[in-house]
């Protein structure tokens, strides 16, 4: 049976709502079995997410409208990035031409912008904090995404997810040009970033290295499930832009039979479950980064970045 | 010319070594720890070491064989151990005064890699040599030959002094492997010579600044004594 282009739409989008929890519980779980303890159960955050939507809101007499809407703008944001990138299909299917890598990256960003608009709204001396520190985040990670963008749309001659996707499946010889070996390395530092993994973001959460959670200190219930229901979901969306567009291309449907679907949900989990073990052992091996050396990994990042463009003009 | 007609595959294998040498050109340039460098450094001399075999074997040099063994011999084992063995005596283990933070310094490293980039394809289109491994030999060789300027000029340990000149050494080296490979084998000869003496000469050089002024950084140098 093959599903109709709306159907598979609708299942993409579907598909990074609905696992985005289970990812988040994986890596948690395997960094607490590497530091040989328990660790939480894989399903735990969706558990978390279920006791967040039925407990009550609390809001500080401070906040204004902004405080409501910032959650919905982030988590609509994530809903709209799966429609643009290759989650489970090769090709494009239906609106998914509204916007280039470009526009997927605003869209994003759009996400964390509101987010960090909520964390000054309510006058919170965290919350500040926090928005200040990803704002400085943002402003040295922006140039080496632009610059990553830039980069794999000069290889692929295209601004489009879809058309990497195929030429790296195509021609090994780009695959393996270093062009595309220091975008990845680029991108991958980025991953890291956004992410809120080490060597920046700290696996606990003290008031001192707050950077994510110091946004979100002033929200309670519903509100703060959306929140980080929104955060695990821009995790995922970066694994899949991760695998799917750069480092693992294989494995995902092109007919749009059922069953291909399946598996290519099946390929997008082995294929996390790689990306993860490898961020995991990142996480485990470094510790964290003095807030005055943070520049350090995006620089090096930045560095990649430039010397991809640079062998791209060589091929 | 060999270069005017290389095979893909070819093109791909030197690409891909001096792309290497020049990220560990980068490895230098962005860590504080001497030890970090000189690993650092034997890394990109067997780099160019294999680079010179590779050219070697693929243009029908037999000589370039014999500098292939030089080099890793020379400047892989022997410079790395001879520093080594500097460092270990001064009882120096990092850069502490360094002009420029390891980022930022990075980020002036990828300006000069797209300067370099633009003098050589400017450089290419002049010529007639439409090869593209022609510019990314060109290309590395003269972004070593700045990334050793600047690892000269942010940094006043003494023996990252010297590191700087072997890094730039190192990159008119591997372009001279690749752009010009039948250069005689007694110049390549004379050259290896010259860089132990280079070195022998800054230990010396480090010894005299140890006894003297009391430091192993150059930057207590620019006072005068009278």
């Amino acid at each position: 049976m093959i599903l109709s282009d709306v159907v598979l739409q609708i299942c993409q989008v579907l598909c990074v709502l609905l696992l985005a929890p289970l990812l988040q519980g994986f890596i948690l779980k395997a960094e607490e079995r590497i530091q040989r303890s328990r660790g939480p159960s894989i399903i735990q955050p969706y558990r978390d997410l279920w006791k967040l939507f039925h407990k009550q809101s609390v809001v500080p007499e401070s906040a204004s409208w902004i405080y409501f809407i910032a959650p919905l703008i982030a988590f609509t944001a994530m809903l709209i990035v799966p429609i643009l990138i290759p989650v489970l299909t090769d090709r494009p299917l239906p609106q998914s031409d509204m916007g280039d890598m470009l526009g997927g990256g605003m869209i994003l960003t759009l996400g964390s912008f509101a987010i960090i608009l909520a964390g000054l709204d309510s006058g919170n001396v965290y919350g500040g904090i926090g928005s200040s520190r990803a704002v400085m985040l943002a402003i040295l990670a922006e140039p080496t995404l632009i610059l990553v963008l830039v980069g794999i749309s000069l290889l692929a001659k295209a601004m489009l997810p879809f058309v990497v996707n195929h030429l790296l499946l195509g021609s090994p010889s780009i695959y393996w040009s270093p062009a595309h070996l220091f975008l990845i390395l680029a991108f991958f530092v980025l991953l890291l970033v956004e992410t809120d993994r080490l060597p920046i973001h700290s696996p606990t959460h003290l008031e001192i290295y707050m950077i994510d959670e110091a946004r979100i200190l002033e929200y309670s219930g519903p509100l703060l499930a959306l929140l980080k229901w929104a955060s695990m979901m821009k995790q995922f969306i970066l694994y899949t832009i991760f695998c799917n567009v750069f480092v693992l291309p294989w494995g995902m449907s092109q007919i749009g039979t059922s069953l291909g679907e399946i598996g290519s949900v099946v390929s997008l989990l082995a294929k996390f479950l790689l990306v993860a073990l490898v961020v995991i052992v990142i996480e485990t091996v470094q510790s964290r980064l003095r807030f005055y050396r943070y520049q350090e990994p995006l620089a090096a990042g930045f560095m990649f970045a430039v010397l991809a463009i640079v062998s791209s003009q060589l091929l | 010319m060999f270069l005017a007609h290389v095979n893909p595959l070819q093109a791909s294998i030197f690409s891909s070594l001096a792309v290497v040498s020049l990220l560990l050109t980068f490895v230098m340039l962005g860590s504080h720890w001497l030890r970090n460098y000189v690993y650092a450094f034997a890394a990109q001399s067997w780099m160019i070491a294999a680079l010179s075999a590779c050219v070697g074997y693929f243009a029908g040099y037999p000589e370039l064989y014999m500098i292939a063994i030089l080099t890793a011999l020379f400047r892989g084992l022997v410079l790395p151990y001879l520093l080594l063995r500097i460092i270990g005596r001064l009882n120096v283990k990092r850069e502490l005064h360094a002009v420029l933070q390891p980022s930022s310094s990075l980020v002036i490293g990828a300006f000069l890699v797209i300067f370099a980039f633009v003098i050589a394809n400017h450089m290419n289109s002049q010529s007639l040599l439409a090869s593209r491994v022609v510019v990314l030999a060109l290309t590395i060789m003269l972004s070593m030959k700045f990334l050793g300027f600047l690892m000269l000029t942010v940094r006043d340990e003494a023996v990252s002094q010297i590191l700087g000149l072997l890094v730039l050494e190192n990159g008119i080296f591997l372009g001279s492997q690749i752009l010009v490979p039948g250069m005689p084998l007694l110049i390549e000869i004379v050259i290896l010579f010259d860089l132990l003496i280079v070195v022998a000469c800054f230990g010396m050089l480090v010894r005299f600044l140890v006894v003297h002024a009391g430091t192993t950084s150059s930057r207590q140098l620019n006072r005068l004594v009278g």
